[in-house]
């Protein structure tokens, strides 16, 4: 199948700079044309199996990140809070 | 052309657990900015997600007050998309096995008590994302993250409802039903309960479903009616006019009152919902499964129902006792006592009781009120051994300090005279006391009476019957060559 | 000369107090200092903390305290694993400034143990890679020729142990990359079993396929990092909780009346003609040894490169989503709005292998193409979990080569994706099926550039497939020697 890299590369928040494009596509498609070459599946459900069931966690609180700590790395932050463009 | 509007609503209830649904922080409503959270809710490289075992029973208890069916066995998905309140720019949801389906409540829809049943689709468990903070002098926006992994049920109706009246009558049992069963604390003004509205419209008669509207940011019951007035009205036109409605995603503005375009289907998020990988199956155990439904205590909309055949309270009232389950469970207790009338305990619970809750910002439970109080003080009443006014000062002794009825009436002195005999005494006195005033009534001027009544409550200090003293004096005059008016 | 000593010999030699830690860690960082400019494998060193932890230890030790068999004994640190208050880099620019706040469940473990990190190691960036070339930082050099690669991801984690660096190293295996780096390095490498070890704090590649695991010398010293750091832990849901054997101690060489598979599709023509022998050669002196051979088939080994990428490129394109220069990590310096700085962010921030790695995950699982790929290749994985359950119905384990080629040129295969995976062609099977795999060094090839072979087991086999390579490594000597050229 055609691999749409313009659209996927929206959908990832890739942006492929004008110069990459041709090199990029071409690779893109070599990779696609491999991995699809799969067996015809013989079942067709993914099975849910109780063997599988993980344990839960009992709901008891547990000490946070200090603020501090947590905005550490923040790129911009004000007022305790991380920046980020305007999103309205 | 006349059109029908079809309804369809996702609900979205915060759950009062402890913890988050992945993590052990603290599940709390108001904190400081970014002060409950910690490498896992914020998605930091590395953290690992773990399932809050609270957060699937409340889900399961929610399905059964929804008469759901429960799937015992279920996973989690991620729902990818981008955006500074995500973290780990994926929600973790469910997507194709719900923990509950299939199930329906039955919305009381007139004062009869006349039910209408909607079909509940699905609930299922995931997580909420943070906020985003705006300001119009500030040129970006900011992200607070504590509210990123409070648990969330979503529960999404059938599209069953056909009026904005039906759907707020189908909100409120929903967040009635919710809060019974203690899942949510349905805190409007703190954003535990959220609704997406969609909404289409078709000729009447039609069995085809129009296309459907999506709408978000509705954040009041009351702003789902006018959001779906509004809506219903916005493709109504469009049709009117020629034109199709096709589907979008739309922004409710409350103040405004309109919508406004949001996303169109072309634009629509490709979510690319996948297993998550990071949490296994979740399987409860059956024993777990009906443990759970056998603890549902009787919910709201059966409970008002009860009240109205049972004690004859009309559904207003029945509706503000089952609203509070506090006072609820206090008029229930009231009513096995057995020794006064429900609907006189029901309107002192209402009235002087909730004025003084409200006035003090307490609960019941920070009074010393008791049913057999209440109860006591209410058949006094209904005995005539108090009045009604005596009756107030009784109870803000009882709520305050928890005496019993007859001990505040002693102290008090509030114990009303009945005695025929001098109370007829005192209406002689006040009637020769106040021959003006009976020449007056004489001569037609009948709001007298309630004067010479006054006259009689002060000369017994307050104690005497009022309706009693007013026979008294009526049939003295009349004696006395009055006409009775 | 402390560097060339195995982990287990050290750890003996401190508890009869033939030497200090104090002595092993500045040894080691000499040897450091003289080789890691040539090999490269380190990206970041924790000197002050290490020589200060040794000091400790030694106090303690002298103190009379018991201390765990690791107590003392140095390790590297693959850099997608986080070392809380040192910088975890991921390999990557996205990362370059990133020090976490908390450290993975592992190196907790590895704390209490006593063991003494050394600093990060190199690796491709955010583990996508078969050479170590795709890191944003520098490219690690094999340790035997230092013109060809040492494998990947945990490039930097075969180097360190292949130099003398350090006598153990932490990596991390998605699909081969702990064990390739082992067979280009000629050493020891183990990936566990699923779930054996906990992921909390593993910068998350492939969340279903991703696991920690150790590399060293020698078997006993795999043995014994192993079972420092497998457990079952509260933080992360896919860990599993069973008893754990002390894998170290436990250990014993045990190759006779033992069922060996080989199974054909392993062998085929991609092969190189020198690996195959040497494998072959080690599974016929397995066999003088009281080993059973027996040949075997997994039909569906043909396709397990197309559902690993699949797969694993799903699970990527998710987890790599968060770092979009919100809150954490890289930002780009400009941009007109929300959208142009993910973007910006994320194109400047990642190499091109994570980019066409995102770009395929996220094509197979959107709308339209779940079906023909994702789904696909999920019911690929229950069928080949199904055929080796079959196959281990009838042997203890399989020996395969770890990969058809030994060491390439630094260079060779950047010029082709595809033919950069077809190195994974051997391992990618053990992590779809969730099992684990010993990788162990059988022989040079005719330039003299290390072998290896892979033995496979069945899910909780780990004992089994260590005490099978014990018995081999006795029988060639072990392979705890330092390229002379370093």
């Amino acid at each position: 199948m055609k691999i749409d890299v313009a659209h996927v590369a929206k959908l990832s928040r890739l942006r492929i700079p004008p110069e990459q494009l041709n090199q990029f596509e071409q690779q893109m498609q070599e990779i696609v044309n491999m991995v699809e070459d799969l067996p015809q599946p013989t079942v067709d459900n993914l099975s849910l199996r109780e063997s599988d069931a993980m344990e839960l966690r009992p709901d008891e609180v547990k000490p946070s990140l200090h603020r501090k700590l947590l905005l550490a790395g923040a790129p911009k932050k004000q007022a305790g809070c991380v920046v980020v463009p305007k999103t309205l | 052309m006349n059109y029908e509007i079809v309804i369809g609503l996702e609900v979205h209830a915060e759950l009062c657990t402890a913890t988050k649904i992945y993590c052990g922080c603290k599940n709390a409503f108001g904190a400081e900015v970014n002060s409950n959270c910690c490498p896992v809710c914020t998605g930091m490289p590395g953290t690992l997600p773990t399932l809050n075992e609270k957060v699937v029973d409340y889900a399961i208890t929610a399905g059964h007050a929804l008469h759901c069916k429960i799937n015992r066995i279920s996973k989690q998905d991620r729902k990818n998309y981008f955006y500074p309140d995500l973290p780990k720019a994926y929600q973790i949801s469910q997507f194709d096995v719900p923990l509950c389906e299939d199930g329906y409540v039955d919305v009381i829809v007139d004062d009869s008590g006349a039910t209408k049943r909607v079909g509940i689709t699905r609930i299922h468990i995931e997580e909420d994302a943070g906020k985003l903070l705006h300001h119009e002098s500030f040129e970006d926006t900011l992200v607070d993250f504590n509210r990123c992994g409070v648990p969330l049920i979503e529960v999404v109706s059938e599209p069953d409802l056909r009026s904005a009246q039906d759907a707020k009558a189908y909100l409120e049992t929903l967040r009635s039903i919710l809060v019974y069963i203690g899942v949510t604390d349905g805190k409007m003004q703190e954003g535990s309960i959220r609704c997406d509205v969609n909404v289409s419209v078709r000729p009447e008669g039609s069995a085809q479903l129009g296309t459907r509207c999506e709408m978000k940011n509705v954040n009041t019951f009351s702003g789902a009616m006018r959001a779906i007035e509004y809506e219903s009205r916005r493709q109504m036109e469009l049709i009117e006019a020629g034109g199709t409605v096709t589907q979008e995603t739309r922004r409710w503005d409350d103040d405004k009152g309109v919508n406004v375009l949001m996303r169109s289907k072309e634009d629509a998020h490709d979510y690319r919902y996948f297993p998550e990988p990071d949490l296994g199956v979740i399987a409860v155990a059956r024993e777990r499964v009906d443990a759970l439904k056998a603890s549902l205590p009787e919910l709201p909309n059966a409970k008002l129902l009860r009240y109205m055949r049972e004690w004859g309270l009309p559904r207003f009232d029945a509706g503000l006792l089952v609203e509070n389950p506090e006072k609820a469970a206090f008029f229930e207790a009231c009513t096995a006592l057995g020794t006064a009338p429900a609907k006189a305990v029901s309107n002192w619970l209402l009235g002087d009781v909730s004025r003084i809750l409200n006035e003090k910002h307490w609960s019941l439970c920070d009074t010393r009120l008791t049913p057999e109080g209440l109860c006591g003080m209410v058949a006094m009443i209904e005995g005539s051994e108090i009045s009604n006014t005596a009756g107030k000062t009784v109870l803000e002794e009882m709520l305050l300090h928890g005496k019993a009825p007859a001990e505040v009436v002693k102290e008090k002195g509030l114990g009303q005279i009945s005695d025929t005999g001098a109370l007829e005494a005192v209406a002689r006195e006040v009637l020769a006391s106040n021959a003006g005033a009976v020449e007056q009534y004489k001569a037609g001027k009948t709001n007298v009476l309630g004067f010479l009544v006054g006259q009689c409550m002060k000369a017994s200090k307050g104690q005497g019957n009022p309706a009693l003293l007013r026979e008294l004096l009526l049939g003295l005059m009349e004696s006395m060559g009055t006409p009775r008016y | 000369m402390l560097y060339t000593k195995t982990a287990a010999e050290l750890s003996s030699m401190l508890r009869q107090g033939q030497c200090s830690s104090a002595e092993i860690v500045r040894e080691q960082y000499a040897r450091i200092a003289r080789v890691d400019g040539k090999v490269r494998a380190f990206l970041s060193l924790t000197e002050e903390q290490a020589l200060k932890t040794a000091a400790e230890l030694d106090g303690r030790r002298a103190g009379g305290e018991a201390l765990a068999p690791l107590a003392g004994i140095p390790l590297g640190v693959k850099d997608n694993i986080c070392t809380k208050d040192v910088a975890t880099t991921c390999a990557s620019r996205m990362l370059e400034s990133f020090v976490p706040p908390y450290s993975a469940t592992v190196m907790e473990k590895l704390e209490a143990a006593g063991a003494i990190p050394l600093g990060k190691l190199n690796l491709d960036e955010f583990a996508m890679g078969s050479s170590c070339e795709n890191s944003y930082f520098q490219k690690t050099a094999n340790p035997h020729d230092v013109t060809r690669v040492p494998g990947g991801s945990s490039g930097g984690s075969g180097a360190a142990v292949a130099a003398g660096m350090a006598p153990l190293s932490l990596g991390s295996d998605t699909g081969g990359s702990i064990r390739l780096p082992a067979a280009f390095c000629g050493v020891v490498g183990l990936k566990p079993t699923y779930g054996t070890v906990s992921r909390y704090g593993l910068v998350a590649f492939a969340s279903s396929l991703d696991q920690i695991g150790p590399l060293g010398r020698s078997v006993a010293d795999v043995a014994m990092l192993y079972a420092a750091i497998c457990g079952g832990d509260d933080m992360d849901a896919t860990s599993i909780n069973r008893e754990y054997p002390d894998f170290g101690r436990a250990l014993k060489p045990d190759a006779k009346g033992k069922t060996i598979g080989i199974p054909k599709e392993y062998f085929g023509k991609g092969v190189d003609a020198d690996v195959a022998d040497a494998v072959m050669a080690a599974a016929r002196a397995l066999e003088g040894e009281g080993a059973r051979l027996a040949e075997v088939s997994l039909p569906s080994t043909p396709y397990a490169l197309n559902a690993y990428y699949i797969i694993s490129s799903a699970e990527a394109s998710s987890n790599l989503a968060r770092f979009d220069g919100v809150k954490y990590g890289f930002r780009a310096d400009e941009f007109e709005d929300l959208t142009d700085m993910y973007e910006q962010t994320r194109s400047q921030g990642f190499g091109q292998e994570v980019k066409r790695r995102i770009m395929l995950g996220t094509y197979v699982l959107s709308s339209g193409y779940y079906d023909a790929y994702y789904k696909r290749a999920k019911l690929l994985q229950q069928q080949m979990a199904e055929e080796f359950a079959g196959v281990f119905a009838t042997c203890d384990c399989l020996l395969t080569p770890t990969s058809p080629t030994t060491a390439f040129k630094l260079g060779e295969n950047l010029g082709s994706p595809t033919k950069m995976y077809a190195a994974d062609v051997c391992t990618v099977t053990v992590n779809i099926a969730g099992l684990p795999a010993l990788s162990v060094p059988c022989g040079r090839d005719g330039d003299g550039l290390p072998i290896g072979m892979q033995l496979i087991g069945p899910k909780f086999s780990e004992q089994t497939l260590l005490d099978v390579a014990h018995h081999y490594e006795q029988l060639t000597g072990g392979w705890n020697q330092l390229p002379e050229a370093l």
